[in-house]
């Protein structure tokens, strides 16, 4: 565990996202002006817990394509609740998160019960959560939105920090908690690492993964209500794109997909990165499309790095001399 | 103690035996065995939802009805084909829809701008989809990563570079010759697309059962170590079956642009996502084993014919076309739990 600091899974991230910070800042002042700060951390708040959602279950060394389904499925409950059956905003939120937990749960216990590939349980339930979405909506956006929910989703409380900070800054420190102090989290963790080993010294892996499912589908359910709150309607469409960016921010963070290797921090930071590459190609004039292009380069990039650190770390340990 | 080992040693020996005589001489449960395939089981499938289908609604089996089943059919077919030549490796690729769109794109440049004939344009984009492949392919097995996350990026990658370079305009300019063969009626209910799909259908066929080259994939999907011991070139077979996916990817996008007469960059919806679970759901209902090392082409064949059908069904009972996404979903999922508990009855019985 005591890795030197420039070797932590954060540092990289770290240089990259300072140096481009100061680049971008001198080469278009307007860069670092306060309300571009404050759209910046909108996106990156929302941003965050869409990563956070797919991190944990990379914890564990599965995947989840529902995450974007998940999200939209709570974010047009939360809206649909306010609208049609006119519930108060706090109310309405506490619903959709549950909902998002439960679609979470029922992932978590599909996996760990049938033992089938997460891959192919959460593609079917993403299919499930989209089409009862589309059911639900028809197609059609909820615009009837209070006023407080728009003003939570966009203005700041102390300027430039957005109110939508806050519960991506709680995610945050929650999870990292989970994840270094709690035994639940260690779990989680040694799961991903070794699941048979697991097993035999005593951890239930299937309260495991059924609670690390749940809590990605919290995780993504709550960046569900958050969007609606910032684009200010219910949209059908909310999470369809979430799926490339759920897996690059991580993965920039330095974690392993086979498991047991993921950092709260890292995983900030590239999410961090993504806004601060999308928004300047938005600044400087190049083409808007190009945001998928770097989106998969950028996960192409990190994943060549994490196999570089791997291997490297392997030949330290001395395990590749066979 | 030595007796002990040698005991041992006859015993397991015994029981190698008595597994290899049993599954040398299942004759008896060969009924059995062909009643609980995954084949038979999907015929009967089809059977019964066309009866019921055909009862509720007469129009199902009107001529324009089965010949538009017919044609959908095709490209869900060849989408699942595409998927399923990569995961017989033991991966996946995620990239099948952008592969396919980018293909059919290039294809209706070369025919819009360019006023190529179809055969040549038709060739340009199959050679673009087995170049995409190929990327795909030589990536995955130079950087030992799963195909998983590069073909997840490459998605992004290649759907991205073709709506920056078209500007997500579509190709309207498609080849008359070209767009009628996606329109033509053999014998008023056949499409010629469907036809297409079944020569490829042979071909793959063919390629795993009588093919060396065929057996080789199977034998590098089923043991990966094993196979490379036995002399076979692992990095090159998994490479050459990422490209052949690019090219039946490209196959299905092609097929699209014949019948709608252009070719249009959201045709496989944002970044070709609408195609992964027509990808998926033909394999995996089919029995392709997703570890890898299983094939069946005809499975695959009459899992993504089943799911055609049922979609056209639902669309015809006017269950709200909203939810069918939700029947798909839980298709996929009532068809690994079904084949969960047909795989672990077998295996009680040691049928397999």
């Amino acid at each position: 565990m005591s890795t030197r600091f420039w070797e932590s899974d954060w540092f990289g991230p770290f240089v990259i996202t300072l140096a481009a910070i100061i680049v971008v800042g001198t080469l278009n002042p307007s860069f670092l002006s306060p309300f571009n700060i404050q759209v910046l951390l909108l996106a990156i708040s929302v941003n965050a817990l869409i990563a956070f959602s797919q991190m944990i279950i990379i914890a564990i060394g599965q995947m989840n394509l529902s995450v974007g389904a998940i999200g939209g499925l709570a974010a047009i409950s939360f809206a649909g609740m306010m609208q049609v059956w006119g519930m108060p905003w706090p109310v309405a939120a506490g619903v959709a998160l549950g909902i998002g937990l439960l679609a979470g749960l029922a992932n978590g216990v599909l996996v760990a019960f049938t033992g089938i590939s997460a891959f192919v349980i959460t593609l079917a339930s993403l299919s499930i959560y989209k089409g009862v979405n589309l059911g639900i909506t028809e197609a059609q956006p909820f615009y009837e939105i209070p006023d407080i929910v728009k003003s939570l989703g966009n203005d700041t409380f102390i300027h430039p920090l957005p109110w939508l900070v806050i519960p991506c800054v709680l995610a945050a420190i929650g999870l990292w908690y989970l994840l270094n102090r709690l035994p639940l989290g260690r779990s989680i963790l040694a799961v991903g690492g070794n699941e048979h080993a697991s097993e035999l010294s005593g951890i239930s892996v299937r309260l495991v993964v059924i609670v690390a499912h749940a809590i990605s589908g919290g995780l993504a359910a709550l960046a569900g209500i958050m969007l609606v709150g910032r684009l200010q309607l219910g949209q059908p469409t909310i999470g369809d794109d979430w799926l490339i960016l759920s897996f690059a921010a991580p993965v920039i963070g330095g974690a392993i997909l086979s498991g047991g290797h993921v950092s709260v921090g890292g995983t900030l930071l590239g999410v961090i990165i993504v806004a601060i590459f999308t928004q300047v190609l938005v600044l400087f004039n190049i083409d808007p499309f190009l945001v998928q292009v770097v989106l998969g380069g950028l996960i192409l990039w990190a994943v060549g790095v994490n196999r570089w650190r791997e291997v490297r770390a392997q030949r330290r340990a001395g395990q590749v001399q066979i | 103690m030595a007796i002990d080992v040698r005991h041992n040693q006859s015993d397991a020996f015994k029981d190698m035996m008595a597994n290899t005589s049993q599954q040398d001489a299942p004759p008896r449960f060969s009924i059995t065995r062909i009643l609980l395939s995954n084949e038979f089981g999907l015929l009967v499938l089809i059977v019964l939802f066309a009866t019921i289908f055909a009862t509720i609604s007469p129009a199902f089996l009107s001529k324009f009805s089965l010949y538009a089943l017919g044609r959908t059919a095709a490209v869900n077919i060849m989408i699942g084909f595409s998927m399923m030549v990569v995961i017989i490796t033991g991966g996946l690729n995620l990239s099948v829809g952008a592969i396919g769109v980018s293909a059919a794109m290039f294809s209706g440049l070369l025919m819009e701008s360019f006023g190529m004939p179809w055969p040549l344009a038709v060739a340009g984009g199959l050679a673009v989809g087995a170049a995409l492949g190929a990327i795909n392919g030589i990536i995955i097995v130079r950087t030992g990563l799963h195909s998983f996350i590069i073909t997840l990026a490459t998605m992004s990658i290649f759907f991205g570079i073709m709506i920056f370079l078209t500007h997500a305009e579509s190709y309207r300019g498609i080849s008359p010759v070209f767009t009628g063969f996606g329109r033509m009626k053999l014998f008023s209910i056949i499409s010629p697309l469907l036809l297409v799909t079944i020569v490829v259908a042979l071909g793959l066929s063919v390629l795993f059962r009588f093919t060396a080259l065929g057996r080789e994939f199977l034998a590098t999907g089923a043991n990966e170590r094993a196979a490379e011991l036995s002399g076979i070139r692992v990095q090159r077979m998994i490479t050459y079956c990422h490209m052949l996916s690019g090219v039946l990817a490209g196959v299905a996008g092609l097929m699209l642009v014949s019948r709608t007469g252009a070719a249009i960059p959201s045709m496989a919806g944002q970044l070709g996502q609408d195609w992964l679970l027509p990808a998926f759901l033909g394999p995996v209902l089919g029995g392709t084993l997703l570890t890898g090392g299983r094939v069946s082409v005809l499975g695959t064949l009459l899992g993504s014919f089943l799911v055609t059908m049922l979609t056209t069904g639902l669309l015809l009972m006017q269950v709200g076309a909203f939810w069918v996404q939700t029947y798909l979903g839980l298709l996929l999922l009532f068809a690994v739990l079904v084949d969960l508990v047909r795989r672990s009855y077998l295996q009680r019985r040691k049928l397999i």
